[in-house]
């Protein structure tokens, strides 16, 4: 090998080797960042920012001029319900419970003298949808107090849009749920006073919400025979960046409440956005496979003659391919290699930014990324092969 | 065949049928450019350009294959080629190794022996680029020793030699042929290898 090597390497042009070497190294550097770059961004979008959280859609029918004009209730009928229930993304589904009853609310603060009275509403959902953590969540037939959970919207509304204006004091969660609210419910003929307490405030839940037990109760006392048709629904899902509940959705002209579905869109733009960079990374890898190639079949041009004689005196195209292509692959190997590396520095910079952003995140898989790298150079180091191999054969006759 | 525009081409070689046998020493002679060389290419493999049939015992050589080529180039047929077809960077020793470690055919101690039995002992470590045309040619012999044959084919061997290394040459080549049972096949524009040939012919 040694004598062979010594023959085959002459015109060599280290020149032309480090040219390929660093167009490979940039190649397969921008594939394997871009790659890993999605691999620890897309679950971000994907299942939000813990692994395990449960993800909820609220469902709505689209409010449309036509459907406005002719009375369309925009309710979900139980067919549709359940025909929703047995989709393959829905875990859960629960109904939102309007109250069929007038309620009115007067809100004080003792020695502030402030009060405040507005017509309002209640709506009830499911227990196990509500994303509040109490003991005080509960109603018991007979109270004379009602639990409250209000969206943290509203107090957001309030402290950073209002108060703020006005030069008023903000309130805390943990001040407003000592206010008083009075509250008047009225309906069949009855009307009764109750007492308000907040006992939260929902990130998920953009409305005034009841203990479903109330609401059942109530709905009962204050409007029997009445039945209410919910016209939003709360659907438990896996994954809401799932491309089935677009689908599912707009075949049926549900809305969907909030910012869930834009996780799918994002996703959807990182992927484009990845497929432009991979496309980069690949072109610039073919490119620089093709550099290579350039220099190694002017090389095997200038050791023509030499590389005849050697295969006059009994040397195989194949002993002879052997430097070239290990030269080939050892340097594609290296450019590999030292990508992979270069992708896992560059993906460090914005590891502190993304932690900072989202606490909860991880590193993604390196799987993907890994496999990428082997498949690659795999894929060009055969194509080398047999190129260079080709090359060779191609010397047996002088003509 | 070559000539096979010119119908008036007296040979006992283009034209012809004919056989060479394992023991058998053939001197080809001819004129300069009637083909000596083309004849040896041609049954080296290493040229196709001819019209007829080549056939080693009875395969016709056009139907071999890039391996078995090799194989016999390592292990049936030898050449010295006319235009030696050294590597002139490297050393005469070296260009002996380049092929002995293909086949492992000579001990270190036989081909030192070579060396010296033609008189180039002393040039061992110098490039062949580097020596003249006699010694060239003598260590172009030495490496067509490294294997083993069935046929060795020497195009024009002597052409750079004196007497006395043309001797020591045929010497060495009628022990090696002897003891491996070969065939020689010599070319010459006159000039020859002194051996005992079996068979003349003239191109």
């Amino acid at each position: 090998m040694n004598l062979l090597w010594k023959l085959l390497r002459q015109h060599v042009s280290v020149f032309q080797l480090t040219g390929f070497f660093l167009a490979n190294l940039v190649g397969m550097t921008i594939i394997l960042f871009g790659l890993q770059f999605y691999v620890d961004v897309a679950p971000l979008f994907r299942g939000g920012d813990t692994v395990f959280r449960k993800e909820y859609l609220i469902l709505s029918k689209s409010v449309s001029t036509l459907g406005s004009l002719f009375g369309s209730k925009g309710t979900f009928s139980e067919k549709e319900i359940r025909a929703l229930g047995q989709q393959g993304f829905a875990h859960g589904v629960g109904r939102f419970t309007s109250s069929l009853y007038e309620v009115s609310a007067t809100l004080g603060m003792e020695g502030t003298g402030l009060h405040v009275g507005t017509e309002m509403f209640f709506e009830s959902v499911p227990d196990a949808y509500v994303d509040v953590e109490t003991d005080r969540w509960a109603y018991k037939e007979g109270s004379r107090t009602i639990p409250i959970v209000l969206p943290r919207n509203y107090l957001n509304l309030y402290n950073f849009g209002f108060a703020q204006s006005r030069g008023l004091p903000r309130l805390s969660e943990g001040l407003l749920s000592l206010l008083h609210v009075g509250i008047r419910i009225s309906g069949n003929g009855l009307s009764d006073r109750y007492e308000g307490q907040i006992v939260g405030f929902s990130d998920r839940l953009n409305t005034i919400l009841v203990p479903e037990a109330f609401m059942t109760w109530a709905n009962g006392h204050y409007a029997p025979g009445r039945k209410a048709a919910p016209s939003r629904l709360i659907v438990e899902v896996a994954n809401p960046a799932d491309e089935d509940i677009v689908q599912y959705l707009q075949a049926h002209a549900y809305e969907v409440e909030g910012d869930n579905l834009d996780a799918g869109r994002a996703t959807w733009f990182l992927q484009i956005l990845t497929g432009i960079v991979l496309a980069i990374g690949i072109l610039i890898t073919l490119l620089s496979l093709y550099v290579l190639l350039l220099s190694i079949c002017l090389l095997l041009q200038k050791n023509m003659q030499k590389m005849q004689n050697l295969l006059l005196i009994g040397y195989s195209p194949f002993a002879l391919a052997l430097p070239y292509q290990a030269l080939a692959v050892g340097l594609h190997l290296l450019a590999t290699l030292l990508a992979l590396g270069l992708a896992r520095l560059l993906g460090s910079f914005y590891d502190g930014s993304l932690s900072a952003l989202f606490p909860a995140w991880e590193r993604g898989e390196g799987t993907l990324v890994w496999l990428a790298a082997g498949t690659l150079f795999v894929a060009v180091s055969a194509l080398n092969a047999v190129i260079i191999r080709r090359s060779v054969a191609r010397m047996w006759h002088p003509s | 065949m070559v000539f096979k525009e010119q119908t008036q081409v007296v040979s006992d070689v283009w034209r012809q049928e004919l056989s060479f046998q394992k023991g058998e020493c053939c001197l080809v002679e001819a004129a300069s450019g009637t083909g000596k060389s083309s004849l040896c290419s041609y049954i080296y493999g290493w040229r196709d350009d001819y019209e007829g049939t080549i056939c080693f015992d009875e395969r016709d050589i056009r139907s071999l294959r890039t391996n078995e080529w090799v194989h016999l180039r390592n292990a049936s047929l030898s050449i010295l080629f006319q235009d030696l077809r050294l590597f002139p960077e490297l050393t005469a020793w070296d260009n002996v190794e380049l092929k002995n470690k293909l086949t492992h055919y000579k001990t270190r101690r036989q081909l030192e022996h070579c060396f010296e039995c033609l008189g180039i002992a002393d040039k061992r470590r110098v490039p062949v680029g580097k020596i003249s045309l006699g010694q060239q040619q003598r260590v172009a012999f030495i490496r067509a020793l490294c294997q083993p044959f069935d046929f060795i084919l020497l195009d024009e061997p002597v052409s750079h030699l004196d007497e006395a290394n043309a001797t020591a040459m045929a010497a060495l080549l009628q022990e090696e042929a002897a003891a491996q049972g070969a065939g020689v096949l010599v070319t010459s524009i006159g000039k020859q290898l002194p051996m005992n040939y079996t068979k003349t012919l003239h191109l």
